[in-house]
């Protein structure tokens, strides 16, 4: 998913308003497909993300921290990550997903 | 002469059948072979290695039909009642191996046997009945035709229920290649097993027996699978407790990973009417565990919609090699061809990737001795399911043929259909396109047993934040060598691999387990040298057997540049081969030193 177009505002032009594309267990536990979110970096992004989306706060993210649980992972532009200083931009593209994603 | 370790009983049980009947006698498993290959898959390995004399006919009476369980097997830790087998592949001509979870290697156990290997072909279609240390044949003319799991139930109630039986569907009866063995729902699926047994006029094994082999330190094993089995439950495995495997359907597709229409395309339209999140919501009627397993992973559907209900378990190598490899994106068709597969007891990935090769045939205009309209088409699931029915009975040409695999049947009819036979030594390609895999390619184009996720799990490095797509070929090769060790090694535990993300270091844990169960001052390099000489074991047997090195490769599609997304560049992988090779301390062309 890219940027959403009606996203940016005056007071967070500078922080990339995003989609975040929900997979397996967090798609049903947020019985969303993507749920939007903002941060400059992964670590903000999921900050903003647990609070958006509480079904997945103790489930899949970290209740304080918006940081997946063991068990789970971000993928950023296709790439596994646990960077959360990791920049995201406009075009980024984030999912939240099973670590284990193979069978 | 009886094991000194715990967890064993030191004997092979060997089963010889002939004109006569049958013979049978135990032979010692030395204690030294146990440190050395663990159990499972290994022993299994070793053995064959042993008893398979070069070039026998994989379905001939010199090919041995080996079973094998683990020392931990009947110890109370979770997931490690699996019986492996073993024989050389009807499929590929390499090493057929082959893992199941299944009540009958508790059986096989408690009959005082840490394995069995069955030789010879009986002189009509029987039934191999162990009853603790007695073996006979009982006749099996009027199981013809049943499923393995009609079967079962039917043997159960004759024999009593403490027996547990393995048993092959009407495809192994009738020599279908890549016919699988059954036990408890459970399939040993891939590369062919249920075609040796076939062969051997085995129609099922039942099993029965009373006395497992003490663990050397009881209490700490407890307390050991206590810890494991309160970890299997824990966030690493609640996307195979919630959903399943079906879970990676969608996220695959979205990764441009789904192989699609026989791996023309990674992505596939239809891919979330037959992904896991949707079976959850819309078919979903409970799931089941394994034999002695916490994990609970094992899903069961339903279908919906006019035809009469058909209840069936999938995996996501059954939705994707039924649904997105054929073009099939209706759930009910997935679900009944999902069905069906286990109902004539065959390898779902090798039957639907052979189906979607003649599906190719058809789009291609490839002369198969029938009119086009009679082959199998992409999106078309009664077509499907009729190439399966065909397939589990041999009927007709199209039958007859699909039976053979991808290889084979490419061989057969020639007119370039090789370049779409989607298979690596014969053995059909799982759901991971290794286009966008690089480690996973490289692991499924040297895995001895052909091209398995099983065997080589190197995807799990590409899709990890390990993953490094500018790694140089030695760093990508020991990758890949250790993704290979460590599925050896925890198929030789018979540990499920769902747990290799509860385990915190698989190798000092899996160390701590297998002290207390053997009693040997095993350490965790001792088990990473016993996965690395199992994976040697293997190749060993593919050598004696005739492997070359033009055999570690990958399928044409793969190799050819295309418009639409990324190929693997013949070059880099010859390069990636190369230091494949040296990671493993072979020669330039793969072969292992005489002395090792």
């Amino acid at each position: 998913m890219r940027a959403s177009p009606e996203s940016p505002s005056a007071a967070s032009s500078a922080l990339p308003c995003l989609v975040v594309e929900l997979f397996g267990v967090p798609r049903l536990l947020a019985r969303e497909r993507v749920v939007p979110a903002s941060g400059a970096t992964l670590g903000a992004l999921a900050a903003d993300l647990v609070r958006r989306c509480p079904a997945l706060a103790g489930t899949a993210l970290d209740a304080a921290t918006g940081w997946p649980l063991d068990g789970y992972s971000f993928v950023v532009d296709e790439r596994f990550t646990r960077e959360a200083g990791l920049q995201l931009g406009p075009e980024t593209t984030v999912i939240l997903v099973a670590s284990a994603a193979g069978g | 002469m009886a094991a000194t370790i715990g967890g064993v009983h030191g004997r092979l049980l060997r089963v010889a059948l002939d004109e006569r009947g049958s013979s049978a006698w135990t032979e010692p498993i030395a204690d030294a072979d146990f440190a050395g290959i663990i159990g499972g898959i290994g022993l299994a390995s070793l053995l064959l290695l042993h008893l398979c004399p070069p070039g026998a006919d994989p379905l001939g009476p010199e090919n041995p039909l080996i079973f094998a369980t683990s020392p931990f097997a009947g110890t109370g830790i979770t997931t490690a009642s699996k019986v492996a087998v073993a024989a050389r592949s009807p499929q590929t001509g390499m090493i057929g191996d082959s893992l199941s979870s299944s009540y009958l290697a508790l059986a096989l156990k408690r009959a005082g046997h840490d394995a069995l290997a069955i030789t010879g072909m009986a002189h009509e279609w029987s039934v191999l009945v162990i009853d603790d240390g007695n073996v006979r044949l009982r006749h099996a003319d009027d199981l013809l035709g049943y499923s393995a799991a009609e079967t079962s139930e039917w043997l159960r109630g004759d024999l009593g229920t403490a027996f547990r039986v393995a048993a092959i569907g009407p495809a192994g009866e009738r020599g279908v290649r890549y016919a699988a063995i059954a036990n408890d729902g459970r399939l040993a699926g891939r590369t062919g097993g249920g075609a040796v047994m076939g062969a051997k006029r085995l129609k099922a094994i039942a099993v029965r027996g009373s006395r497992l082999p003490p663990a050397a330190d009881p209490r700490a094993v407890a307390a050991l699978a206590r810890d494991l089995a309160a970890r299997s439950v824990g966030p690493a495995t609640a996307k195979y407790r919630d959903i399943g495997t079906a879970a990676n359907v969608a996220f695959f597709n979205r990764m441009g990973l789904l192989p699609t229409r026989n791996f023309q395309r990674g992505q596939f339209a239809g891919a979330e009417a037959i992904s896991g999140e949707t079976l959850h919501l819309e078919h979903a009627t409970g799931k089941h565990a394994c034999a002695a397993c916490t994990v609970g992973c094992e899903h069961h559907y339903r279908t919906r919609d006019a035809e009469p209900e058909t209840s069936a378990r999938v995996e996501y190598e059954t939705l994707f090699a039924l649904g997105s490899l054929c073009g099939v994106s209706d759930p009910n068709v997935v679900l009944r061809a999902a069905a069906l597969c286990d109902e004539l007891g065959i390898d779902a990935i090798s039957a639907g990737s052979t189906v979607a090769w003649a599906m190719e045939c058809r789009e291609r205009d490839v002369d198969l001795g029938v009119a086009r309209g009679d082959l199998p088409r992409w999106g078309d699931g009664a077509s499907l399911l009729r190439a399966l029915h065909q397939i589990g009975s041999r009927e007709g040409i199209v039958g007859d043929l699909l039976a053979e695999g991808s290889r084979a049947a490419a061989e057969r009819v020639g007119q370039g259909s090789d370049a779409w036979a989607m298979h690596v030594k014969g053995l059909e390609l799982p759901g991971y396109d290794p286009r966008r895999l690089p480690t996973l390619a490289l692991g499924l184009a040297v895995a001895a047993r052909g091209a398995c996720h099983n065997r080589s799990s190197a995807y799990d490095v590409d899709l990890s934040d390990r993953s490094d797509p500018d790694a140089d070929a030695l760093a990508r090769a020991a990758a890949a060598a250790g993704s290979e060790d460590q599925a050896a090694l925890l198929d030789s535990l018979t540990l499920c691999k769902f747990l290799r993300h509860s385990l915190g270091d698989l190798y000092e844990e899996s160390a701590a387990l297998h002290r207390a169960v053997t009693g040997l001052p095993t350490t965790a390099d001792d088990l990473r040298a016993a996965g690395a000489h199992i994976n040697e074991v293997k190749k060993r047997f593919n050598v004696a057997q005739g492997w070359t090195r033009a055999l570690d490769t990958l399928p044409p599609r793969l190799l050819q540049p295309r418009a639409d997304g990324p190929h693997i560049d013949p070059a880099w992988l010859e390069r990636q081969i190369d230091a494949y090779y040296a990671v493993r301390g072979w020669d330039e062309e793969g072969m292992p030193a005489p002395s090792a």
